[in-house]
């Protein structure tokens, strides 16, 4: 498959269609994968759209137990095997974009699998066939660069660590590489704003 | 400096899988089991050469299985969890509490599996009838083909059967209890099937069963169970109804699938029936560590998972080759799931405060090679 997700933050707003959408894929059926989060609600409305980045070296693959992630030609991480999965939580908490889910009760695990029902039978996903604004967007490359003007990087750096995906993130800046650094302590902007503190304990946890 | 995980793995030299200890393991499983039915048949005196066939079979079988559960031992996170699961469990004061947390976790994810209830009813059946069907069906097949129970004539009707060469009590050979047992196979033999044709069912119409199953990982091992339980009542019914007609054929051809069967434990979906437990495992580290310190997100103060937990998790990322070291002194795991999508929609947000150009796409069409 030489289609992938392109995510551009910019154009997200906030109407969480995909998170309502993302609940009709087969392969989670009812359960949202999708994550809408502001990025400090208390200076802005802006939001971020978060899907499964599908990295080249999956580290949530890497360290599951029970070896129940896998991952398909095409490069898509797949939901955790369900006869394999044990329910502990490495996946969600070792993936440097926090993106896995799982629910305690079913002893499972569940991730954005790019809507592999959809998508290996040449659907779009529900979250790009719904979001109005494009902020995310499936098509190839050479489909849906051309008609922007930001640019697609598929590189993370995480602290020390290099991270290649195969989804893009549209950038509005000329940079090769999105730099995420921890909390510093000098700028009290990038802690959590009083209104941020309300949101739901499962949201943190990654609960379904 | 950043690093990939390949960069980090090529320093450190590649950690390769270490076959000999698995297959000591594996050999060593077999040699006690083979001993075991020597033992428990008297010398072979009590073993029906009729069923050498499976016997061979499962030795072998389970030497494979060891070999495998011994290389699954070797993933980092695996052997992490394996050692910190027994460490825990072995902690001297809390040894009866942890007991009793391990009988409570088999009663509910092993006997009643509650989990797969919860995932889906229609699922749950079709788990419990294939899986009780395949249990019992052990539980009696197994002891018979390694000579551990025979029976023996008393009077006219009496049966006594003998466990390990012990005699047990005797049962009359005509009563119902007697023709429940030496049907048994027969019913659970219905179990499997119907469990198969409801998970098939749900193969072929089930869009996201559909989407990602593979034939074979997800068809192979009801095909087989299927086989195994279909030539199985056949037996039955040539014995009963058609005066043994083709018997030793069907016998032979159940012979053959059950030993397929038996080699593609290791290997396919049903390799969970070992590897499953582990949860008990999984559970008691779980319900442990939350009585433990509590992991606190840098960043929100949510305290979202034990601190042992996620120390444990770290020492596995680093052996696997990632260096999640941030510049603040953090691991990016000490941050709770939201926080790290947070932290990268500010490290996104922030791209606009630095010093690079905007980006007006044009560049791209002339630049990017990608592009017709």
């Amino acid at each position: 498959m030489k289609e992938t997700m392109f995510v551009d933050p910019q154009r997200c707003i906030g109407c969480r269609s995909c998170v309502a959408a993302c609940r009709e894929c087969s392969t989670h059926k009812g359960f949202s994968m999708i994550f809408v989060d502001y990025f400090d609600r208390a200076e802005t409305t802006a939001t971020m759209p978060t899907i499964c980045m599908h990295c080249v070296e999956p580290t949530c693959a890497l360290v599951c137990p029970a070896d129940a992630i896998k991952m398909t030609e095409d490069g898509i991480v797949m939901t955790a095997l369900k006869p394999r999965c044990l329910d502990c939580r490495n996946c969600v908490n070792a993936c440097p974009f926090g993106v896995p889910k799982y629910n305690s009760q079913m002893h499972l695990q569940m991730k954005c699998d790019m809507c592999f029902d959809r998508t290996s039978e040449g659907l779009k996903p529900m979250c790009a066939s719904v979001c109005p604004t494009g902020a995310l967007s499936f098509g190839t490359y050479e489909q849906i660069v051309p008609l922007r003007r930001t640019k697609p990087v598929n590189v993370h750096v995480f602290g020390n660590q290099r991270v290649e995906t195969k989804v893009y993130l549209m950038l509005p800046t000329d940079s090769d590489e999105v730099s995420v650094e921890g909390v510093d302590a000098a700028d009290p902007a990038i802690h959590e704003s009083w209104i941020d503190t309300q949101a739901e304990e499962t949201d943190k946890s990654n609960q379904f | 400096m950043t690093q990939t995980r390949g960069e980090a793995q090529a320093r450190g030299g590649n950690e390769g899988m270490n076959y000999r200890n698995p297959t000591v393991l594996g050999i060593a499983a077999a040699a006690i089991l083979t001993i075991l039915v020597v033992v428990g048949s008297r010398n072979l005196e009590h073993f029906d050469p009729a069923l050498f066939g499976y016997t061979i079979a499962s030795i072998v079988a389970l030497g494979a299985i060891v070999f495998r559960y011994a290389l699954w031992l070797q993933r980092p996170a695996t052997r992490a969890y394996f050692w910190r699961g027994l460490d825990l469990f072995f902690k001297r004061k809390k040894l009866a509490k942890n007991t009793a947390t391990a009988a409570g976790t088999i009663a509910t994810n092993i006997v009643e599996q509650r989990f797969i209830f919860k995932r889906s009813r229609q699922r749950w059946l079709m788990h419990l009838l294939i899986m009780w069907g395949c249990i019992l069906s052990a539980l009696i097949t197994f002891p018979l083909s390694w000579g551990w129970v025979h029976f023996k004539l008393e009077g006219d009707r009496g049966y006594r059967a003998y466990l390990f060469g012990f005699p047990t009590v005797v049962m009359d050979g005509r009563s119902v209890l007697a023709w429940i047992q030496f049907h048994a196979l027969d019913f659970t033999a219905v179990m499997v099937l119907a469990g198969c044709a409801i998970a098939i069912h749900r193969r072929l119409k089930d869009r996201g069963a559909i989407a990602s199953q593979t034939f074979l990982l997800d068809f192979t091992p009801h095909m087989l169970l299927i086989a195994v339980s279909v030539s199985g009542l056949m037996l039955t019914a040539s014995s009963l109804w058609f005066a043994g007609y083709m018997y030793s054929f069907i016998s032979l051809s159940h012979q053959a699938l059950v030993i397929m069967t038996l080699f593609y434990l290791p290997f396919g979906k049903l390799f969970h029936i070992v590897q499953r437990p582990a949860s008990i495992g999984v559970e008691l580290y779980q319900q442990r560590s939350r009585e433990m310190e509590q992991a606190v997100c840098p960043r929100c103060g949510t305290m979202f998972s034990g601190q042992l937990w996620i120390d444990d998790l770290k020492k596995v990322v680093g052996q696997l080759g990632f260096d999640y070291r941030m510049g603040d002194g953090h691991t990016l795991q000490d941050y709770c799931p939201r926080c790290k999508r947070i932290l990268r929609g500010h490290a996104y947000a922030g791209l606009a405060e630095k010093s690079e150009p905007v980006f007006y796409g044009d560049r791209m069409k002339m630049h990017d090679e990608r592009l017709p």
